[in-house]
């Protein structure tokens, strides 16, 4: 493990803030390294989820006693943090969500259906997650709108031109009126040129929306240098808690919203036969909110943001070199996805010849190894790579060598028992 | 080193030799009855769109005994060697018989029942699977195949 003279802290540091670390998996220390799932919590973030229900839990919103001024005051805290996070100028451009899925969907009925029409284009990659495309496949059919997806190379990486090696000259056309592009595919790892892709999108005056699920964790978030209008990422996948999320919308984007749920605390007046909605973006939050979520994954985005992330992404790039040698040695295997560990965020898929992905994971499990095997939401990636499913091995601050290691020998033991000459 | 301290690697014994037992292997690299029928009597598909597997029964019958069975499987160990194995054990029986073990084993691997009948002994080694939940249904796929293709008009 390669040490840093600053006072940046170890790995071993680092896996101390974990407490599922510590756990064994069928007599084996974990090995965790399906984080592109899900990522675990640090004992700040657990810390903080039972800190608020010990200590603030109460509503939010027009209640007057203390503590639910308190948790008022919690919950628009998480919100700004929320902002700084993404660099938004604003904590008005944060909507809470269930996740990145109902951030997608609520761009996809909130806007995008209101401001699409027949033969507008709506143009995707073809590594989107179900999350970034089903939603789009639904407005197109209420709409009439047509989908363009633009290639990847025999690398995995974007291309409008067809050329290896990239290129994304010309990805959209007069006729977009939406690109929807994932920030980090969530199966070949591949950082997409969104800021590119948003300048071409301007150029025509389509709305851009970046599916930012996988590169929250990985990479550092700049909404405005990005200039996209949309973005959403999860909680979950930053190391805090399930079940809330962001929407970040540039503020004359989620004006011209309309709210596809209605209900208690998104409105200011009610009468019989009118209402008037409150300003976003507290309009699109109809319901009680998940305030302790939204409340520990601010714990969170403190936890990821008190590291120096430019060294993180040192630490991972280098890690992801090595898991790409110890990996590239064997045979039996094949990879995808960027050659160069720095053009990838800590996601390697493989598979493993005439071993089928489910029973690759099933083995490795015994050794205590976490990875995901299957189509990871993203059958037309699939088949454009020619495989059923693949094996994913996905990255966090928490691995270190001794991760790949374990995982390379459940990999001899995979070879052993479905060697073929048995 | 595993803040934990425990070693990372060890001997290669762990639950995976009660799951892929030899005999699963076995199947799974040399399945039987993987010919397909010429002229079935009748033919089935079942799949499983989460794992990407999927199978095809064909089936030619004396009456209503299974006189000839063919069965492809494009799936995992478990499904390739649990499709074999089912298609050792109904060739000679009826579509009724067949239904009824197919009930009996799919109600072993579920939990709702003890014992497997006698007629599927050679299927005990799929027992392990009762283990690890997420591989069940790829047990049941060829019976699924086979209960669609017997309620086949024709
Ligand atoms: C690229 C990408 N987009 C969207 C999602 C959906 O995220 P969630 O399930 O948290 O809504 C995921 C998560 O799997 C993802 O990897």
């Amino acid at each position: 493990m390669r040490q840093n003279s600053t006072a940046a802290p170890s790995v071993a540091t680092i896996r101390g803030d974990f407490p599922i670390l510590q756990r064994q998996i069928n007599g084996r220390p974990l090995a965790y390294l399906d984080n592109a799932a899900t990522t675990q919590k640090p004992r700040a973030v657990i810390d903080a989820l039972v800190n608020f229900y010990e200590r603030h839990n109460a509503n939010t919103h027009s209640g007057v006693h203390t503590l639910s001024e308190e948790a008022t005051a919690l919950y628009e805290e998480a919100r700004a943090r929320a902002a700084r996070f993404l660099n938004a100028p604003s904590p008005r451009c944060i909507v809470f969500t269930q996740g990145t899925t109902a951030a997608i969907n609520l761009v996809a009925q909130g806007w995008a259906r209101h401001h699409l029409r027949q033969g507008d284009e709506i143009v995707l990659t073809v590594m989107e997650h179900h999350s970034n495309l089903l939603p789009w496949l639904g407005v197109a059919r209420e709409t009439g709108a047509v989908l363009r997806y633009l290639e990847i190379d025999g690398e995995g990486r974007l291309t409008a031109t067809g050329r290896e090696g990239g290129g994304i000259e010309g990805a959209v056309s007069r006729a977009t009126r939406l690109v929807a592009v994932t920030h980090v595919s969530n199966v070949l790892g591949t950082i997409n040129p969104v800021k590119e892709l948003a300048r071409q999108a301007r150029a025509v005056g389509a709305c851009v929306v970046v599916d930012a699920a996988q590169s929250a964790p990985h990479l550092s978030l700049d909404v405005q240098a990005l200039d996209c209008d949309f973005l959403a990422f999860s909680s979950h996948k930053v190391y805090g808690p399930t079940g809330i999320g962001v929407l970040y919308g540039k503020e004359e984007y989620l004006a011209a919203m309309e709210p596809p749920a209605s209900g208690g605390g998104m409105v200011l007046r009610v009468e019989r036969h009118s209402y008037e909605w409150m300003e976003p973006p507290w309009r699109f939050e109809a319901g009680t909110p998940n305030i302790a979520g939204a409340v520990a994954m601010g714990a969170a985005l403190d936890y990821l943001d008190g590291f120096d992330r430019e060294m993180l992404r040192r630490h991972e790039i280098e890690l992801t070199g090595y898991a790409l040698k110890v990996l590239g040695k064997r045979a039996d295997l094949t990879l995808h996805g960027p050659a160069d560990p720095a053009g990838r965020a800590g996601v390697i898929p493989f598979s493993v010849g005439g071993v089928h992905p489910h029973d690759v994971v099933e083995v490795l499990d015994g050794q205590g190894v976490a990875v995901r095997g299957g189509h990871h939401c993203c059958q037309p990636l699939m088949e454009h790579l020619g495989e059923r499913g693949v094996v994913r091995v996905s990255l966090a601050l928490y691995n270190e060598r001794q991760d790949i290691d374990q995982l390379a020998h459940g990999l001899d033991r995979v070879a052993a028992i479905f060697r073929n000459d048995r | 080193m595993g803040s934990t301290g425990l070693p990372r690697f060890s001997a290669m014994t762990d639950n995976a030799d009660d799951l892929y037992r030899d005999v699963i292997l076995e199947h799974a690299r040399h399945p039987r009855n993987a010919e397909s029928v010429a002229n079935p009597h009748k033919r089935a598909r079942a799949s499983n769109p989460l794992c990407g597997d999927e199978l095809e029964v064909t089936l030619a019958l004396d009456g209503e005994t299974i006189a000839a069975i063919g069965v492809q499987v494009r799936g995992c160990a478990i499904a390739q060697a649990s499709t074999s194995l089912m298609s050792e054990v109904v060739l000679g029986k009826t579509l009724h018989e067949s239904d009824a073990l197919g009930r009996a084993f799919k109600e072993m691997m579920e939990g709702t029942r003890m014992e497997l009948p006698e007629a599927l002994d050679s299927l005990k080694p799929l027992e392990a699977v009762r283990q690890h939940s997420s591989r069940i249904t790829c047990t049941l796929l060829a019976w699924q195949a086979l209960g669609k293709a017997a309620r086949q008009e024709g």
